[in-house]
């Protein structure tokens, strides 16, 4: 494989202008995420403490192997619901090494509201799950949470991905193989107790740790019954009496210590052998990336010059590098692990489509994992491209892509606009992992068209109404539609709903891909076939 | 398979004819046997080309390797047929645009010199701002984009002059 030759110009006005703005918007980014993982009240701080509990955080750096990466998922989560006030969604999830295993990691946060889980705190819970399911995770919980936020039930409780969602999936998952094991450091209430209740292995701090149905509260009010916590669901209670738990702990370094003891018991299941050489550092410099994203998401760059600040030694074979070119296709290592690339370098057109397709067929063919790296504003319009079957083209595309079996990865790099959102792998498309860069941008269409489209609408309106066009009206109503689909479009109102697994800082782009697509090899490949492509 | 292999700037072409029991090299035209590598505990080589013993010492660099042979250095380089392939193409004398939009900005104008890759208008279609860089060095001789006008695909945007014979 030959080495890209980049031709950017680090002295140039354009670069240092890029470089300026993406900066900015990663500390702005880094502050959020600081703010998400350690900020909270002083007397939430007080109360832990006093509990003699160790902060979430402190839990898991004791849980992982010595000196492993740990891959923090969606750590923006819910940063623009519920007014701020359940940073992370109150749940930490990622990916780390424990004993020698990759696993999944889940952890309740008790510095808010005891641990209740919101809405999108079941959202990252089941997706987490669905994570371990995908790529034969085991999972360790960390539980210590008072149970669904009662005030939202309605958003967290019926339905299909709600929170009975989280028990199927931790059932399907033992059936499946894949151990799961909980600590638990504080309450595990009303659904809550099922975690370690579903769990292959469970261990519960004496003093703090307590599983029950229906706390102290509850069933003084629906029996009369008077009751301890200890007596209700304490450690010794479950590991001496219901059985509900296997092993009681003196303390939380006790709990986490029994832990790592038990997943250095469990199986390895055999991994998948994807190819793999020796990993390269990038020979360009990573952080070139902030000068290369343009400051305005409607300006263009060439991906190549991105894949050569990910991918090992800068290297890419570039596939049909002549046909087809607003579509980068191509093979290169990352971390050592061989992958097909499709890069966006314009408006997907019926040859790029094609060509797409047909890439990602090749990459199935050869057992090759699949990354996208997403700055795409649809496929083309117009009538020259709608009479040669732009929308057949682009089908194929989605076809090849959805009917994949060999695992997927998408990096939303910048803009991910309409339908190229889905031939590129978008969120409903099943991929393994999708990370988001702070300047990525996502909806059916951009602000300004969406504003235009809305005031051509109003004006009609007024005319078919009245007559008179009220331009004023109209300009403000332009001013507020941009407004609110701006704050839509950006990549926190994405992370928060959980649209994605965490915005990450570019340079961290080869980091996080090497974590997912070694976890993604835990997994076998599914059969291969397509459904019917339109010719 | 010929290996093309760029030596201190000159291209020289090296084909393996046989591995075993010596290794047999073609290198433009001229076939040699190379006997006996050998590593020495200091870093350097010794290996024989042609019955000539030849100790050599080689550390790899950015793009290729450097080879110290009798009291000089070698900068040797492989080139990639696919690299060269694409980089040859271009040359073109127009600029034209790849798909129907709208010119934001002609920077260029009638009579400018250009560099290859310099951008001589940007336009914007499908929500999406391009450069159109000049295909080669030359000279400005008709821009035919007018800012805030529309083209179809295909519309010559702008032309380079003829370049000069000689």
């Amino acid at each position: 494989m030959s080495r890209l030759q980049s031709s950017i110009n680090t002295a140039s006005a354009d670069f240092r202008r890029n470089e300026a703005h993406n900066r900015r918007l990663v500390a702005e980014f880094r502050a959020k995420q600081e703010a998400a993982r350690h900020s909270r009240p002083q007397r939430d701080l007080d109360r832990l403490a006093r509990q003699q509990k160790m902060p979430q955080r402190k839990r898991i750096e004791m849980l992982l192997d010595p000196g492993t990466p740990f891959l923090e998922l969606s750590s923006l989560a819910a940063n623009m619901a519920y007014g701020g006030e359940s940073p992370s969604a109150s749940s930490i999830v990622g990916i780390g090494m424990v004993s020698g295993r990759e696993v999944m990691i889940r952890a309740d946060d008790p510095t808010v509201k005891g641990g209740a889980w919101y809405p999108l705190t079941v959202k990252k819970i089941v997706r987490a799950l669905d994570i371990a399911m995908e790529n034969r995770l085991p999972v360790v919980h960390l539980c210590d949470s008072a149970g669904g936020f009662l005030q939202l039930q309605s958003e967290l409780f019926p339905d299909r991905y709600m929170g009975g969602r989280i028990f199927r999936n931790q059932s399907l998952l033992s059936k499946m193989g894949v151990k799961q094991l909980a600590l638990v450091f504080g309450h595990c209430t009303a659904g809550g107790a099922y975690i370690p209740g579903l769990s292959d292995y469970s261990v519960i701090v004496r003093g703090t740790g307590a599983v029950f149905l229906g706390g102290p509260p509850l069933v003084k009010a629906a029996t009369g019954e008077d009751v301890t916590v200890e007596e209700l669901g304490g450690a010794e209670m479950h590991t001496s009496v219901s059985g509900t738990c296997d092993y009681p702990a003196d303390s939380e370094e006790h709990a986490i210590e029994i832990g790592r003891d038990i997943v250095s018991q469990w199986d390895r299941l055999p991994r998948w052998e994807a190819q793999r050489e020796t990993p390269e550092e990038p020979f360009y410099d990573p952080a070139e990336i902030y000068g290369i994203v343009p400051d305005d998401i409607k300006k263009a760059f060439d991906m190549r010059e991105i894949i050569a600040r990910i991918v090992d030694g800068s290297r890419f074979h570039e596939y049909k590098p002549n046909y087809g070119t607003t579509l980068v296709c191509g093979f290169a290592n990352i971390w050592g692990f061989k992958v097909g690339i499709l890069a966006n370098n314009g408006v997907l057109f019926n040859d790029s489509s094609i060509k797409g397709a047909h890439f990602i067929e090749l990459c199935n063919q050869n057992n090759t994992p699949l990354v996208f790296l997403q700055n795409i504003t649809g496929y083309m319009v117009g009538r020259e491209y709608e009479r040669r079957g732009i929308t057949k083209d682009g089908a194929k595309m989605i076809m090849a892509q959805s009917c994949s079996r060999v695992p997927k990865f998408t990096v939303m790099c910048n803009g991910s606009f309409g339908a190229g959102n889905y031939g590129m792998c978008g969120r409903a498309f099943d991929g393994r992992f999708l990370f988001s860069w702070p300047n990525h941008q996502i909806g059916v269409m951009g602000g300004d068209q969406a504003a235009n489209t809305l005031a051509e609408v109003k004006a009609n309106q007024m005319k078919r109404n009245g007559g008179a066009v009220d331009q004023s009206e109209i300009d403000r109503l332009w001013e507020e539609t941009r407004k609110a689909y701006q704050e839509q479009l950006s990549a926190y109102h994405s992370t928060s709903e959980l649209w994605d697994d965490g915005i990450i800082d570019p340079l961290d782009t080869r980091n996080a891909l090497g974590v997912a697509i070694s976890a993604s090899l835990n997994a076998p490949l599914g059969p291969p076939g397509y459904g019917v492509f339109r010719f | 398979m010929v290996l093309k292999l760029d030596l201190d700037g000159t291209v020289h072409h090296l084909t393996i004819l046989a591995r075993r029991p010596h290794l047999v090299v073609s290198v433009d035209g001229r076939r040699h046997v190379v006997q006996g590598l050998d590593e020495a505990g200091d870093g350097s080589r010794q290996l024989t080309v042609d019955g000539e013993p030849l100790a050599f010492a080689r550390a790899g660099s950015a793009d290729g390797v450097i080879v110290r042979l009798d009291g000089r250095s070698f900068a040797l380089r492989r080139l990639d047929a696919a690299a060269e392939a694409s980089a040859a193409g271009g040359g073109a004398n127009v600029v034209r645009a790849p798909m129907p939009g709208t010119v934001i900005v002609v920077h260029k104008r009638v009579g400018d010199s250009v560099q290859r890759g310099e951008t001589i208008v940007t336009i914007e279609s499908m929500k999406l701002q391009m450069k159109l860089d000049a295909p080669r060095d030359g000279e400005i001789a008709e821009i035919a984009a007018r800012e805030g006008e529309g083209f179809d695909k295909d519309a010559v945007l702008a032309r380079l002059a003829a370049p000069a014979e000689g």
